[in-house]
């Protein structure tokens, strides 16, 4: 029986606007409100003000961009899940899997970009320090979030690899003896497209290493295109022989590859943990700030201490006094 | 429903930092707002046991500044605030509005904005042009500290003294009433429950509840109020019972040595808002956080040290166990097997392996940092000899009387100046007759190590005047005499001589209070329900048994109330919930040093240094 939650606090807006409303009238008749003053001012802001919401454009922009590709991601995972052996989305999944994997480029370069407007507009100094710090954490948690998602997604995939081996396991188990006769008409029906997809994933740019394994589904397809070729247009006797020959080699090939990429993942992996050691918890009160705006705080107070000593005209008329004094004080008695 | 304040706590300042609108479960909106919080220095002691920097960055909240501080202007972002309504932060608003450093104001007020400040912030910034920054005003009733699940703190220093200051006059004693009150009615708001209220005649108790019953009728009767809770069919086992004593109902526990982790940690490290620093093993001062999400803290806290020590050990053993077979998985000793097959198993070793590392990492991180703190907490306990304290003392109570040769060897012995005043005074409380002579020797030795003894002399006046000092101590023993009436306080006094471990005088009460038979002890006791009508007298079907309960205790709590309460709770059939919270949190020599306060206001002038600073 979950309560729809009471409100903990109260919104006093209204009550707010009221009062100004009555203030308003009251003063409706005195002042007139300081426009000159304003405006000379907003000179120099309306352009700090004009790049900061440029900024804040593009930084939404990307933010939405990610989630949206978070959402594609998540129904990527759904269909990575579904483990029937011969209703395989292979299709869809390929599609998908080179849609978020040009977003996901897309977005790199896209904060990347950010980075390096930001850091050039710091850079030319005329903008207030809290708007950099501003900008560069936005930046940051962009980039996070980035990661995040860029994490996920090399999950996902490698679910699928995992997923892809244990239909190879099962297929070769239900269907050991006609495997090689299904192999050829899939060869036949979809030769063009195993070359296309082929094709396809090659050229995209891949900067790391979660784009391998779509890589490797399609290093098997195309040894057995490429032997497959030859094959078909060799002796069909030596067919069976060579094919379990080539197939076991291609088998043993990929058991190599997918233990790279397990590497590979571990050394990444690693690579995160020791740079995400710098994310400690920090608190809130841990401010070194504070510390320094004290010490320098009390750094005025002693230097306007010390201008006030040392440009004080009484101050040398005592201390004369004072010297004077001791003076008589040693001529009468010593001398 | 469990009461888990720090959890209510969180959620509301997480939806003031979504700028008051639900948060989705789903965690980011659509578009990612940033904002900048700005805080003061109250605020920020709220703020910062419960939230993290990284929570914070989840939230979208990129800058943080404290209100003082001087900031620049930051374009195209809303600010939210987070402050105490008084006049300084008000100035400071409209200074920061007419200098239009941010983009638009969200103004949230740590409890409610009286009118006279919500109209000078208006003109102020009507006046400076700027009240449409202004985009809007709430108040958040969040003004306490939460340090725990269940331990809440008003941060109101110094109200002991100044509730029993003989020199301060109504009016002051109204006003830190009328802080009190509002301090409670915030944790009731956050909590979202009209509780029971139940206190002892007499005394700032009995004050404060009756102001808060007061305020709270009067809210429940406007027009949006906080607590709606589901129907009008309230029954009294979904209440829960707030009851409100005062420090001077059980004096001892504010100032005896405890022997238990949490409050060693307290009163010789200074835990303060769950921060401590500690000189570290290679040196330099290390700062830790114990909170709830240090496991061992939580787990471990209420026990003894020497049982702590024997826990760290048995954790790093289990540790080092778990890193060898790590070690060994990932075949450091067997060699590696360059096997096709095997390859892949190595290689699923290894990736668990790697998956666990964090894992392992962070368990190492809390067992190195207990061993550190266990270290500090050792050297200061052996030059202290703080174990003698604590078992004596406890003796001293349990008994009633202490060998007068042992008392003046502990005096003479080790310790700090502030061990032996709290030795004396602790003696004082736990004597059943004042032996006159046995007295003056004490205050002879206390002077003879220069130790100020104006709180010796205040407790000793407290208890010449009234004799509650002592028999809250008394009923814990009167009623093993007894035994024919209650048989059930007898089974508790038979626990009580066996277990080495006294229950409080406080803890008891609670007992008998959420048990709600009539008990001659707790009869006394006046019974406030805000939700009644006025002129009610069928209350009486609200004084069954309590499965919650708000103990609250003013003039300033510790740790050792808090865990015999916990301790008390979790012993019951079903377990109860119980939630601790004082004005303040002090250690025993914060406390003394509050006595002593009071008797030099008393006018027991020292003859050592002015204060045992």
């Amino acid at each position: 029986m979950h309560v729809k939650s009471a409100k903990s606090f109260r919104d006093r807006t209204q009550e707010f606007q009221s009062i100004a409303e009555q203030l308003k009238k009251s003063f409706s008749s005195g002042s007139v409100p300081d426009g000159p003053s304003s405006s000379s001012k907003s000179e120099e802001q309306r352009s700090a003000v004009a790049i900061q919401s440029e900024f804040n454009r593009r930084a939404s922009k990307i933010g939405y961009g990610i989630h949206q590709t978070s959402q594609k991601l998540a129904k990527l995972a759904k269909l990575a899940k579904r483990t029937s052996v011969f209703d395989d989305p292979t299709k869809e999944i390929q599609e998908l899997t080179v849609l978020i994997k040009q977003d996901i480029t897309a977005l790199n370069s896209a904060v990347v970009d950010l980075q390096l407007h930001c850091n050039s507009r710091n850079g030319s100094g005329n903008t207030y320090s809290d708007t950099n710090s501003h900008s560069a954490t936005v930046v940051d948690d962009l980039k996070n979030q980035l990661m995040s998602t860029t994490k996920e997604f090399k999950d996902v995939l490698t679910l699928r690899t995992e997923n892809l081996k244990v239909h190879e396991n099962r297929r070769q188990l239900f269907s050991s003896t006609a495997s090689k006769d299904s192999i050829n008409p899939f060869v036949r029906q979809r030769p063009l497209a195993a070359r296309s997809a082929a094709s396809t994933s090659n050229a995209p740019p891949l900067p790391w290493a979660n784009g391998t394994p779509s890589s490797s589904q399609s290093l098997p397809r195309k040894q057995m295109d490429g032997e497959s070729q030859p094959l078909l247009q060799q002796q069909q006797q030596l067919v069976p022989l060579q094919d379990t020959y080539m197939q076991s080699r291609a088998e043993a090939l990929q058991n190599v590859e997918s233990t790279i990429h397990e590497l590979s993942s571990i050394f990444n992996q690693l690579a995160t943990l020791v740079s995400q050691q710098g994310e400690i918890a920090i608190r809130i009160d841990e401010n070194m700030d504070d510390t320094l705006a004290n010490v320098e705080g009390a750094q005025g107070a002693l230097l306007k201490y010390l201008n006030s000593i040392s440009s004080n005209r009484w101050l040398m008329i005592k201390i004369f006094f004072v010297l004077i004094f001791f003076l008589m004080v040693f001529l009468f008695f010593v001398a | 429903m469990a009461l888990n304040l720090r959890q209510k706590h969180t959620e509301c300042i997480a939806r003031m930092l979504n700028l008051n609108q639900p948060v989705n479960a789903t965690g980011t909106a659509n578009e990612e707002v940033y904002k900048i919080l700005i805080y003061d220095k109250f605020c920020q002691n709220i703020l910062s046991p419960l939230i993290h920097v990284k929570d914070l960055r989840k939230h979208g909240v990129t800058l943080y500044f404290l209100i003082d501080k001087d900031r620049k202007p930051v374009h195209g972002v809303p600010a939210v605030y987070f402050v105490q309504p008084n006049q300084t932060n008000i100035q400071r608003v409209i200074a920061d509005a007419s200098r239009s450093l941010y983009d638009s104001f969200h103004l949230n007020f740590s409890s409610s904005i009286p009118r006279p400040l919500l109209e000078e912030l208006a003109s102020g910034t009507l006046n400076s042009d700027s009240i449409n920054r202004i985009s809007k005003v709430h108040d958040q009733y969040l003004e306490f500290v939460t340090l725990e699940d269940s331990l809440f703190s008003l941060a109101q220093k110094s109200s002991y003294v100044q509730l029993n200051d003989p020199s301060a006059g109504d009016r002051e004693i109204e006003e830190i009433v009328e802080r009190i009150v509002t301090g409670l009615f915030c944790v009731l708001a956050t909590l979202a429950v009209v509780p029971i209220i139940r206190c002892p005649r007499g005394g700032p108790a009995e004050m404060v509840a009756s102001a808060l019953d007061q305020r709270l009728r009067d809210h429940l009767l406007s027009k949006n109020n906080l607590f709606t809770e589901g129907g009008s069919f309230v029954s009294s086992f979904q209440r829960p019972i707030l009851c409100i004593f005062d420090r001077n109902f059980e004096l001892s526990v504010g100032i005896q040595h405890d022997f238990r982790y949490r409050a060693l940690v307290h009163d010789v490290l200074g835990l303060r808002l769950n921060r401590l620093s500690v000189q570290g093993e290679k040196g330099g001062m290390r700062s830790y956080e114990l909170d709830s999400s240090d496991p061992f803290w939580v787990v471990n806290g209420s026990l003894e040290f020497p049982e702590v020590a024997v826990e760290i050990e048995s954790q790093l053993n289990k540790y080092k166990k778990d890193v060898d077979e790590v070690n060994k998985r990932t075949g450091g000793t067997d060699g590696a097997e360059f096997d096709g097959t095997d390859l892949m198993g190595n290689t699923k070793h290894l990736m668990n392996a790697v998956n666990s590392l964090p894992e392992l990492t962070e368990r190492k991180q809390v067992i190195d940092k207990h061993t550190n703190i266990a270290t500090v907490l050792l050297g200061e306990i052996k030059e202290r000899s703080l174990d003698s304290y604590a078992k004596k003392e406890n003796d001293m109570l349990v008994r009633g009387n202490i060998d007068r040769n042992e008392l003046l060897g502990v005096l003479r012995g080790k310790g700090t100046k502030m061990d032996k005043l709290r030795f004396a005074v602790m003696y004082l409380i736990s004597s059943e007759n004042i032996n006159q002579s046995e007295v003056e020797s004490v205050e002879a030795a206390l002077r003879e190590f220069e130790v100020d003894t104006s709180a010796f002399q205040y407790v000793k006046k407290l208890k010449s005047l009234n004799a509650s000092v002592a028999t809250a101590n008394l009923a814990s023993r009167n009623n093993i005499v007894d035994w024919a009436e209650k048989i059930y306080a007898v089974t508790a006094g038979v626990k009580n001589l066996l277990s080495s471990d006294r229950q409080l005088a406080l803890t008891r009460t609670v007992e008998l209070l959420m048990d709600g038979k009539p008990n001659p002890e707790i009869d006394s006791y006046l019974v406030f329900d805000p939700r009644a009508p006025k002129s009610s007298s069928g209350t009486s079907h609200m004084r069954g048994p309590f499965k919650e309960a708000i103990v609250f205790m003013i003039g300033g709590g510790n740790y050792v109330e808090y865990g015999s309460l916990q301790e008390f709770a979790q012993c019951q059939q079903p377990v109860k919930h119980v939630i601790y919270g004082a004005t303040e949190i002090l250690t025993g020599v914060e406390f003394v040093e509050q006595l002593t306060l009071l008797g030099h206001k008393m006018g027991f002038g020292s003859n050592a240094a002015a204060s045992t600073r």
